[in-house]
């Protein structure tokens, strides 16, 4: 009797896979199956769902257990404006090879194309998100990978556009080589832990390209930011490392190339800042490292406010800013040390590559600026050139403290 | 008597340039202007807020919270003309911060974390608690939970996680 259950325990243990490969159901618009609901709610747990071409106008589309959902030649699911698309509950899920067209819009529901609630372990990839309110939302998820996405959205007026890849409460998500462009945030994070964010491009988003709030840890890098309503912000979070990103083509009153607010213990390295209205501008944020970046055609490559201490500027190029750095106080409590400027105009007679005169990078005229916004319509006259030239030999408004003791004479590879 | 005519229409011109000098809330650029507070560009017209100064200068914010912070750690309040806020269910329409009602839901957050929205009066405040739920509130309890949550501890955020 005891042999028998254990011989049929064996024959569970060996046909469960099994059965799970042979639970593969296929949807197809003439076949039996012509809905993804249907077929999802057929599915066995850890099953498959292979979906053929065609368009299929489903909405809150429930997978609440371990399953595989798969689309052959991209088909398209079309929400037709209403709620959710897909809402996804269950660990281990893996939803690959979809168009997803419009979802609904709300004031007060983040309808989203694929939404992620407490569902751990799952993939997302190659999907194409269309006229979408918000793309991908993760909420409350550890250890996801959403990748090879193109989200995409065409609402100009922030008030209807969500965001691209939302993440809410998650634990080391994976976010690589999406692109995201039309959305209000390509990509969001509120109170995220550890996310690796790489590959991406994020472009013509309405807001950021990428936006940090209140996460800590993690890294993101190898990414491209490109003319985002006000480029990219990293607030409140501590310990992010951001690196060998291009922040570009972010213009406007109050873009920035990457805005630091309250960040702490930071490092900013490898980076390429071109052609923003400001490169990097700091409040309040303590401890970052930024070494070894270029800036180059920015107006104001840093602007760092008085509130942001102990940051070290190290072997960064700062090329043809039209100002290098602007800060709001005559007191200095940052460090620039070893930096290239092309508007150095010292020499170096010992031939060591470091020039043997002191850098200053804020100019009289900056601090002009800062104090009163207007006269920036001076800049490029004659009689600003002579009080800069003026101020670098003795400076009186400018910080004392603020300058580069040791200037590259050539820029840093 | 055209001396008289004369008098009561200058009087009125003279009253309705008052008028007009009356500070008052100014449009928000949405999607260009930044807040005050907390640097962040304003999108959410359900939520951004301002302060206009005697001068009828509009301080913007993307929050109720970053404006009851503005409002904390003012240094020069006595300048501040009048607060104001966007009625959540008619986003076009200011309602003086002192006198909105507030409503702290979970379900529907705000940009900066601390899920504030503001109403015109108590019935549509009462209706929408009723759908999300949540606390309904006054400006003085918003101004403590930003005290509490944001400026007592330090750190913005820390404290909010869930």
């Amino acid at each position: 009797m005891f042999a028998i259950k254990k011989h049929i325990i064996l024959a569970i243990l060996f046909l469960t896979p099994l059965s799970s490969i042979f639970a593969q159901i296929t949807v197809s618009p003439e076949g039996p199956i012509s809905s993804i609901k249907e077929a999802v709610e057929q599915a066995a747990h850890g099953g498959h769902v292979i979906v053929k071409p065609g368009t299929y106008v489903e909405h809150d589309i429930i997978i609440d257990k371990k399953l595989t959902l798969e689309g052959t030649d991209q088909p398209t699911i079309d929400g037709n404006e209403e709620g959710f698309i897909m809402i996804i509950t269950a660990d281990s899920v893996t939803v690959s090879g979809f168009n997803i067209i419009n979802t609904g819009r709300s004031y007060t529901k983040d309808f989203a194309a694929i939404m992620l609630e407490k569902a751990n372990d799952f993939v997302i990839e190659n999907n194409r998100l269309d006229n979408v309110f918000f793309g991908i939302y993760l909420a409350e998820t550890e250890r996801g990978v959403v990748q090879n996405n193109t989200i995409q959205a065409y609402d100009k007026r922030e008030a209807s556009s969500g965001n691209g890849i939302h993440l809410w409460n998650v634990k080391n998500p994976k976010i690589s080589n999406n692109h995201v462009m039309g959305m209000r945030d390509g990509i969001y994070l509120e109170f995220v832990d550890d996310a690796e964010i790489t590959g991406n491009i994020s472009n013509d988003n309405n807001r950021y390209g990428l936006h940090y709030m209140f996460s800590d840890g993690g890294r993101y890098y190898d990414n491209v930011f490109r003319r985002n309503g006000a480029g990219v912000a990293v607030m409140y979070s501590d310990n992010v490392d951001m690196m060998n990103n291009l922040f570009e083509h972010n213009w406007g009153s109050s873009a920035y190339g990457l805005l630091l607010k309250d960040i702490n213990h930071s490092k900013i390295e490898g980076n390429r800042f071109y052609r923003n209205t400001v490169g990097i501008y700091s409040e309040g944020s303590n401890h970052v490292h930024i070494h070894r970046n270029d800036f180059e055609l920015n107006g104001w490559a840093v602007n760092i406010k008085s509130n942001s201490m102990r940051n070290r500027f190290t072997e960064n190029n700062f090329i043809e800013n039209s100002f290098d750095v602007r800060t709001d106080s005559p007191r200095n409590n940052n460090e620039f040390d070893g930096n290239y400027w092309s508007h150095y105009e010292g020499y170096d007679l010992e031939g060591n590559g470091i020039g043997d005169v002191p850098y200053r990078p804020v100019s009289l005229f900056s601090m002009i600026i800062e104090r009163q916004p207007e006269s920036l319509i001076l800049l490029r006259s004659m009689f600003i050139r002579l009080l800069d030239t003026a101020e670098r030999i003795m400076p009186v408004l400018t910080p004392k403290t603020l300058y580069d003791e040791n200037p590259k004479m050539n820029r840093i590879s | 008597m055209i001396f008289r005519i004369f008098l009561t229409i200058s009087a009125a011109v003279y009253l309705i340039i008052l008028a007009g000098c009356e500070p008052k809330p100014q449009p928000i650029n949405y999607g260009s202007d930044g807040c005050e507070y907390c640097r962040m560009t304003i999108t959410e017209p359900g939520f951004g807020s301002q302060a206009v100064n005697n001068q009828g200068r509009a301080y913007k914010f993307d929050s109720v919270e970053c404006m009851a912070a503005f409002d904390l750690t003012n240094e020069n309040p006595e300048n501040i003309h009048s607060k104001w806020v966007p009625n959540f269910l008619n986003r076009d329409e200011w309602v003086e911060a002192n006198k909105a009602v507030y409503l702290q839901s979970e379900n529907l957050r705000s940009p900066m974390g601390l899920s504030l929205s503001a109403y015109a009066d108590r019935e549509s405040a009462e209706e929408m608690r009723q759908e999300h739920g949540g606390e309904i509130i006054g400006y003085d309890q918003v101004k403590q939970i930003v005290e509490r949550e944001w400026l007592s501890n330090g750190n913005i955020g820390q404290h909010t996680h869930h």
